[in-house]
């Protein structure tokens, strides 16, 4: 298999010898590059990465598929009083293995004595105060959507997160709310928080340890494969001929009929012309994008927004990002839209401006390189559904989408985030 | 540009890195009091005088896995008369001891930076031990955020 | 087998100046703390000690513990009086060293 694959490739490769080698030009390179269509450029079947969560999300949509069950119609009624055990309740409300725990969006008094809550939603600190019924409070709980369709808040019940007695403990501590969040510390109360500032040098390689990838890539860059060829046999200037080139990209690809990123072209082109196997999500594909980019560091994002393709790929991309999915059953924007300028409990939420210029990103909360398809992978599992594969078409339009929001930004690759 | 082998670019680069596994899991995690026996260690008993060090560390660190952490110390470093020894610990890690740091008087300043892991918000207390014996110390608090999702 | 360090010390530098230094090893700096997926405690493996010399004295170095980050970073000062070779070594808690030599002219 591996021995016949290779011969394909290099077959190609020399075929392509003659018409690209007097050329170097990113751009030309990039409107007839070879790009080997009959492959996957990720594995096949997608198998999450190793030490993400491996619970199975396949009852809720995910931006490739709808599945979730439809909300209730109407509210649960309730026979008697509420009940439920209060101390219990604040305990659940922080409990965060349970979705995020309460915490997340909403301050509320001295819930498992909170430290850094966020303020996405409204402080309940003194909801025991405002009237409402057990009832209500019991199904605002279980399942919002009763009363707010469009609510961020994720149905508890309905989804079963907690159970219908844990959701009567919970509401049994609402009630007993009535006075104002007293906060530990001035840093805790997230109307006076300052917000973060990044000022770290992400291209000095004392401060960034996803440097490596630069030196990785332009080692990769002049390594020769079994053909003989390196990237540097067509590209033997890539300072110059990719100063701009990763600043165009991602861009609608007729011949893939969906948006292709600088992950994705790698893994083909590289498989079509010098024969080697770097597929989306492998140490050698982060190493060449981060290198691509870098190459074009300090060019500012010029995305294609204005061709019928790219267009109707962005309307896509705009309406995958309401789309409601997962097991907590948000869309994109109930936190890049909504959350924007707030806390998520201790974590900031900046615009989408400003969330595509860095990428793909040295992570120090986790010691790797992620591009930004795998971002996106991480957001739909961590709001408990299914991630799609890196390559797959969603995600190109979300990822035009996201760079259109970016327009103009200047790239500065590898970047470095929490 | 120095060239990194490939083994250290596994080491630094492996992206699909095991979230669950990062910075510190189970067991049972320091106090003020086993840190207090640490400087204890270090000073010999003797209390150390507040004051004369400064310590640079976020309010809120965004997370806690490579936090930095700066300190000078206020005192001659001359010759004869020179900061030793410098002790940080960290009172909610699972071991308090962080690091030592060792001054000559060709250092210039008692003065370093590093990155440190925070298991949780805690404070930091830096140690300051001069050549004459004397214990000067600070410390600080820094939040390690939480996160929104619990992932 | 060991890995390459950055350093970034100045080139040249005045007598009797101090000049800044910043150094970091590439090293997982494995905690002893972390469990496997399997359960099982993942042993640790740490960078535990830094030196650093001028022209064979001792300038500066620090004993470590697990809770200093991966990819140890040291930043810290030296009072030059002559030109030199800065010396730095890192020990693994494997017993192998790892070396560094950078040269400073001092005017």
């Amino acid at each position: 298999m591996r021995g016949k694959f290779l011969a394909v490739g290099v077959a190609a490769a020399a075929s392509m010898m003659a018409s690209v080698i007097v050329t170097d030009s990113g751009a030309r390179a990039q409107s007839k590059a070879p790009l080997g269509l009959g492959q996957d450029a990720a594995a096949r079947p997608w198998k999450r990465y190793p030490g993400w969560p491996a619970a199975d999300y396949s009852k809720y949509n995910t931006l490739g598929k709808l599945a979730t069950a439809p909300a209730p119609k109407e509210p649960r009624k309730l026979t008697g009083p509420v009940g439920g055990d209060a101390a219990n309740g604040a305990k659940l409300v922080a409990d965060r293995s349970r979705g995020g725990s309460c915490l997340a969006c909403h301050v509320m008094g001295p819930a498992g004595n909170a430290d850094l809550p966020g303020n996405v939603a409204p402080d309940l600190s003194e909801i025991g105060n405002a009237g409402r019924e057990d009832e209500w409070l019991y199904n605002y709980v279980f399942d919002a959507r009763v009363y707010n369709p469009e609510t961020v808040m994720p149905p508890w019940g309905s989804h079963g997160f907690f159970s219908e007695a844990e959701i009567k403990d919970i509401v049994a501590f609402l009630k007993t709310l009535k006075s104002p969040a007293v906060f530990r510390t001035a840093l805790d109360n997230p109307e006076k928080r300052p917000q973060p500032v990044e000022k770290r040098d992400n291209l000095d390689p004392l401060e960034n340890p996803g440097m490596w990838a630069v030196e990785k890539g332009e080692e990769l860059w002049k390594l020769k494969s079994a053909s003989g060829f390196s990237c540097n046999t067509c590209h033997s200037d890539p300072k110059t001929s990719f100063k701009t080139w990763a600043a165009s990209m991602p861009k609608w690809e007729p011949r893939l009929n969906k948006v292709l990123g600088v992950e994705e072209f790698v893994t083909r082109h590289a498989r079509t012309t010098i024969g080697v196997d770097w597929p989306m999500e492998t140490d050698n594909n982060r190493a060449m994008s981060v290198y691509l980019h870098f190459l074009a560091n300090g060019t500012p994002i010029k995305v294609d927004t204005e061709s019928a393709e790219a267009k109707a790929a962005i309307a896509r991309g705009v309406e995958l990002s309401k789309r409601k999915v997962g097991a907590l059953n948000m869309a994109c924007t109930d936190c890049h839209g909504i959350a924007v300028n707030k806390w998520i409990r201790g974590q900031w939420m900046g615009e989408p401006k400003g969330q595509y210029d860095h990428f793909p990103t040295w992570r120090t909360s986790l010691l790797a390189i992620w591009d930004i398809r795998q971002r996106f992978q991480w957001c739909s599992v961590n709001i408990r559904g299914d991630e799609l594969p890196p390559d797959s078409k969603e995600y190109g339009d979300l990822e035009l989408y996201l760079a259109s929001q970016n327009q103009g930004l200047t790239m500065s690759v590898p970047g470095i985030r929490h | 540009m120095r060239h990194l082998t490939r083994r250290a670019a596994l080491a630094l680069g492996a992206g699909s890195a095991a979230i669950t596994l990062v910075g510190w899991n189970g067991g049972a995690f320091a106090t003020p009091q086993a840190a207090a026996d640490d400087i204890a260690k270090f000073t010999g008993g003797a209390t150390p005088e507040k004051g004369k060090i400064s310590i640079e560390l976020p309010e809120i660190a965004e997370n806690g896995n490579t936090v930095p952490l700066s300190f000078a110390v206020d005192a001659p470093m001359t010759g004869t008369d020179y900061v030793s020894d410098v002790l940080v610990v960290a009172e909610g890690n699972p071991n308090p001891g962080v690091a030592t740091f060792h001054f000559t008087p060709l250092s210039g300043k008692a003065e370093a930076a590093t990155r440190i892991r925070l298991a949780t918000t805690q404070n930091i207390v830096v140690v300051a031990k001069t050549s004459g014996g004397k214990f000067y110390t600070g410390q600080k608090l820094v939040k390690v955020t939480i996160g929104g999702c619990g992932g | 087998m060991a890995e390459t360090p950055k350093i970034r010390v100045p080139k040249t530098a005045k007598k009797g100046e101090i000049v800044e230094i910043k150094t970091l090893l590439p090293h997982i700096m494995e905690s002893g703390q972390r469990k496997d997926k399997d359960g099982k405690t993942i042993p640790r493996k740490i960078i535990n000690k830094f030196a650093a010399e001028f022209n064979g004295k001792p300038v500066f170095s620090a004993n470590i513990e697990p809770a200093v980050a991966a990819n140890p970073y040291l930043q810290f000062s030296a009072k030059v009086e002559e030109s030199g070779t800065f010396k730095f070594s890192w020990t693994d808690d494997d017993g192998s060293v790892t070396t560094a030599e950078e040269k400073i002219t001092v005017s």
